[in-house]
């Protein structure tokens, strides 16, 4: 049942080309952010101008990478915690309006947030969070909730119930029970969630567009606003330089968790 | 909270009490949850409701009661059905493409080896990328100034020279279509894996035994095995193809003409765009909502019916 | 950066909203409420940070303005610049979350419905106050008066003229000084560039997806004419006359030329539409005088040179689109009295001399514009003769942004139409256009 050698080599050539695909527009844009474009600051040479342009847009880089660093620690914690909590109590205790709970919680992902964007507008300057970094990271924390707390229900319902159950005699209680025994457990799928809510919070823009003053913007929004910033020239050359800065944190991360990642959906996804 | 506990019948009050206990806290557990919810998610979305019954401009304010005015001005707008169309081409092809390639690729890259990781890591690196930066990034690589693709399609004689992929209505649907695909393969071919990896081996190593060919295994053992899996991801594919927008903001902003204007943009160019009423946007937003509630219930119908 | 000086900007903010509140209370709505008869005639300077946002357009010039006055005042500006596109949408979120700027500026044909829908200060006593108001463009001024109720006042004045590029024109054999004197050299000469025939030079250019750079390029030619493009009220389009017709004519035979106008021009979003003249690759087109600042620049450095002229319609006399943005204090500032003094010290003529006369940009004074430019480059003065002659005009409907601006307005689709498509639907189009004007 061996393939023959040949058939190999060319699959290998073939997977080869196609990972090559999915990589060369991420190399490209690292590429050309330093390579010499007309219509950027970038004329003459490779050099880092292109990044000069992008420091000192506006506010400055460091201000929108401060809102962009607060918004995503903001969503990653809640993310993690009101995920495992609800995991856990979805998966763990019979009562009634569990299911219910659990519904209405996945129906979130059936909703536009561009449609309730309107409202919130409207509601959050009625609760005082209109243009505040909280108000951004809760939203995109809510947007988070359908696919993180189905991550952690799956990965509560696929520990023994044996396991708490011997804490308890243990005399721990429920919550003990969660933090000492069972969090170590599901940790990896905690890292996902977490990882799933910093690549949401650390991309998003729709959501600050709306929900955003100018001194609250993060990166991803003052990128898409410097795209446009003269009428008739596009500064392609700091807009990828943007992209850059934007995908560096994410793809750093997302390499080093990887492993976390996939087996954090994989313990997820074993009670699909 | 409502704690509600069966009555309890004699010699069961230990087991009830154990019951309210669990409830409890069930309950608190899930509480910041239900806050979430709650205040951010229904409060909305009640709201939702009354902006689209009412007179609401976007620099005006709430200016009282109209229904079903905005829900006639909606149905009676001109790019409504075309927007609707637009946007069900766009799922159908997108859903289409991102299910093969993630089910093809995930069987490329199922068997954990060295080389395999690479591909695996290369496949799913884009999906680290935001949509709205995934979306900047093509937009400059679409741009007849400093991006190759036009380069590369006129060299082989496809397009004008200088024009953008991005200048009719269908290759513009294309290009975003290319976008989207570059960006969600990995993350599919990640669902898809999991879903192959939760069939037993053994049925493999079986059908192989009885000499079955690679086309046979695949037609009566993974295809069957994975319906889950696979509707699990038509279910998150849809929805999201349905509520597309970002994509189109940045690339298109609904032209050439309105040819790409999905009904998300319809909805944010009512709200902020042409009619800048939030009234109307309401209204639409509630007809989509109500859409896809149907269409998600209908596709987990399709779901529930097969792990039984 | 959140320490000592944000707890104390937001005492400050809490303290100044306390004290407004009576203030709004007394105001009532629509037509904008805070403005009081407090304010001195010429404002408030006493070091208070005032906000103020712009389009990007005028991100060159709106620098300009805000370094002088922050140079000369104790008062700061801050100035926020919002994309061309974006600028509804945020100044229609703004608005719902009370988060305007102090002082708004915006493109001034979308003034009259930001005015009629309350985002702006009644400040008709202060603009009546100033003593020179008979010398400012009046445009900009109208756009923002609702009933009688004054609410703007010119901030950047953006106006359109021909411009061609007279490298090309020598290639071509034309007369390099000669520019269009009506539609029909205006025609002629892009079809002589166009016959070049080199690579990537095209005759002329066009916005194709641009509602806002159609109207800013096309209709100054109708109103040279003594033709309209709407009925008095702005509630009807009149883009059926023969006027108009000749313009899209024009434009339909250099589209059926080969490279008649330049590549993507029906495609073209308005985000790029100044870039191919300014590289050197358009012969003659109509262009915003903002953007010449540039081209004056790279000229003077080396580029090639262009020539300016006034927009002529068929009979050969002139008119201009009277753009840019008007400004206003927003229904949310906090600091009326020291926008006022932003608002009041802009006007001066001195200021208008120092800041736009002195750099190369167009002034919104008439009287600066009259005297300021005696050394200024003979082009510019050209540019400003436009202003000075009173032809220019600008449009004004509450529904011009739904008609003519946004992305795929009916005007889009009546240009397309006729331009690159079949070319017979012009009455119904117009009809498409005052469907919209009309409700």
């Amino acid at each position: 049942m061996t393939t023959p050698l040949w058939k190999r080599v060319i699959g290998r050539i073939l997977q080869a080309i196609l990972a090559l695909v999915f990589i060369a527009p991420l190399v490209w844009v690292i590429v050309s952010s330093f390579s010499p474009q007309p219509g950027s600051a970038q004329t003459d040479g490779w050099g880092v101008n292109n990044y000069v342009t992008l420091f000192n847009y506006q506010a400055g880089l460091p201000a929108y990478l401060f809102n962009s660093v607060v918004i995503s620690l903001i969503t990653i914690v809640l993310s993690v915690v009101i995920c495992t909590m609800a995991g856990y109590s979805f998966s763990r205790f019979e009562y009634p309006g569990r299911d219910l709970g659990f519904m209405v919680t996945l129906s979130i992902l059936m909703v536009p947030y561009a449609s309730l964007l309107i409202p919130l507008m409207v509601w959050y300057s009625q609760i005082g969070l209109n243009n505040t970094l909280v108000g951004i990271g809760l939203v995109i924390t809510l947007f988070q909730l359908p696919m993180s707390t189905f991550i952690m229900r799956n990965a509560f319902d696929a520990i023994p119930r044996e396991l708490e159950e011997a804490a308890m005699v243990d005399g721990c209680n429920s919550l003990q029970a969660l933090i000492r025994v069972l969090v170590p457990v599901v940790k990896p799928s905690m890292v996902t969630v977490g990882l799933l809510a910093f690549l949401e919070a650390w991309n998003n823009f729709m959501i600050p567009l709306y929900l955003a003053g100018s001194d609250n913007t993060p990166l991803p929004l003052a990128m898409v606003n410097m795209r446009q910033q003269t009428m008739g020239v596009i500064d392609y050359g700091a807009t990828e330089a943007g992209v850059v800065v934007l995908m560096i944190p994410a793809a750093i991360l997302f390499l080093a968790l990887q492993k976390y990642y996939v087996k954090g959906f994989t313990a997820g996804a074993v009670k699909g | 909270m409502t704690s509600v506990s069966k009555q309890p019948s004699t010699g069961q009050m230990r087991k009830s009490k154990a019951k309210a206990d669990a409830t409890r806290r069930g309950l608190l557990y899930a509480l910041p949850d239900w806050v979430m919810i709650v205040a951010l998610f229904f409060v909305p979305i009640v709201l939702l409701v009354v902006m689209a019954c009412s007179r609401w401009s976007l620099m005006g304010g709430n200016r009282g009661w109209n229904f079903p005015e905005n829900f006639i001005e909606v149905f009676s707008h001109p790019l409504l059905g075309q927007s609707i169309l637009f946007t069900l081409e766009y799922t159908v092809i997108v859903t289409i493409f991102l299910l093969v390639l993630g089910l093809g690729l995930a069987l490329i890259v199922q068997e954990s080896s060295k080389w395999n990781n690479v591909l695996r890591t290369c496949f799913l690196l884009p999906s680290a990328t935001g949509l709205a930066s995934a979306s900047l990034l093509f937009y400059a690589l679409y741009s007849p100034q400093v991006g190759p693709v036009t380069k590369i399609l006129s060299f082989f004689g496809l397009m004008e020279d200088g024009g953008s992929v991005l200048a009719t209505g269908q290759s513009a649907l294309w290009a975003t279509i290319i976008v989207i695909v570059w960006r969600f393969s990995g993350y599919y071919m990640l669902l898809m894996m999991i879903g192959l990896q939760s069939i037993p081996g053994e049925l493999y190593e079986a059908a192989r035994m009885d000499g079955a060919s690679t086309w046979r295994i695949f037609r009566s053992i993974t295809l069957p095995l994975m319906k889950p899996t696979i509707v699990m991801c038509l279910v998150y594919c849809v929805t999201g193809s349905i509520l597309a927008f970002d994509q189109f903001f940045i690339l298109t902003k609904g032209g050439p003409n309105n040819a790409t204007m999905t009904v998300v943009e319809l909805i944010y160019n009512f709200a902020f765009d042409s009619k800048k009423d939030l009234g109307m946007a309401a209204a639409l937003s509630l007809l989509v909502l109500v859409a896809l509630v149907i269409i998600n219930s209908i596709q987990m119908r399709g779901m529930r019916d097969n792990t039984k | 950066m959140v320490s000592f000086n944000k707890v104390t900007r937001t005492l400050a903010g809490i303290a100044a909203a306390a004290l407004l509140v009576p203030l709004a209370a007394c105001g009532g709505n629509g037509g904008g409420s805070t403005a009081s008869a407090d304010i001195p005639a010429e404002g408030t300077d006493d070091g208070t940070e005032i906000t103020l946002w712009t389009r990007s357009p005028l991100e060159r010039q709106a620098q300009a303005v805000v370094e002088a006055y922050n140079a000369s005042h104790e008062n700061q500006v801050k100035l926020e610049i919002i994309p061309n596109d974006d600028m509804e949408g945020r100044v229609g979120g703004a608005s719902q979350t009370d988060s305007l700027p102090d002082i708004l500026a915006g493109d001034v044909v979308r003034i009259p419905y930001w005015a009629s829908e309350g985002i702006f200060a009644d400040i008709t006593e202060q603009i009546d106050g100033l003593d020179n108001l008979d010398d400012i463009q009046q445009g900009h001024i109208e756009a923002g008066t609702v009933d009688g109720a004054k609410h703007t006042l010119p901030f950047i004045t953006d106006v359109s003229v021909w411009v061609w590029n007279k490298d090309l024109y020598e290639q071509a054999g034309l007369d390099p000084e000669q520019g269009p004197t009506d539609i029909e050299s205006f025609t002629e000469q892009a079809k002589a560039v166009a016959a070049l025939d080199k690579d990537g030079v095209a005759g002329s250019y066009l916005a194709g997806q641009s509602g806002g750079a159609l109207v800013f390029k096309l209709f100054p030619s109708v109103w040279a004419d003594g033709e309209t493009v709407m009925n008095e009220d702005g509630t009807e389009a009149t883009l059926t006359n023969d006027s108009f017709k000749a313009v899209l004519d024009s434009y339909r035979e250099l589209a059926n030329t080969d490279n008649g106008l330049g590549a993507g021009s029906k495609e073209e979003t308005g985000a790029t539409w100044t870039a191919p003249f300014a590289n050197g690759n358009i012969g003659v087109m109509p262009y915003p005088n903002t953007s010449l600042n540039d081209i004056f620049d790279a000229e003077a450095s080396g580029g090639f040179e262009v020539g300016v002229t006034p927009i002529a319609g068929t009979s050969g006399n002139t008119s201009t689109f009277l753009g840019g943005d008007a400004m206003g204090i927003s229904k949310d500032c906090k600091n009326v009295a020291q926008a006022w003094n932003f608002l009041h010290w802009l006007m001066q003529s001195d200021t208008q001399a120092e800041v736009f006369a002195a750099n190369g940009y167009t002034a919104s004074n008439i009287e600066t514009l009259k005297t300021a430019y005696e050394d200024a480059d003979p082009r510019i003065q050209t540019i400003n003769s436009t202003i000075i002659d009173g032809n220019g005009q600008t449009p004004k409907s509450s529904a011009f942004n739904e008609a003519f601006n946004a992305a795929g307005s009916p005007y889009q689709l009546l240009i397309q139409n006729y331009v690159w498509g079949s070319g017979d639907s012009l009455e119904a189009d117009n009809q498409a256009i005052t469907d919209v004007l009309a409700q």
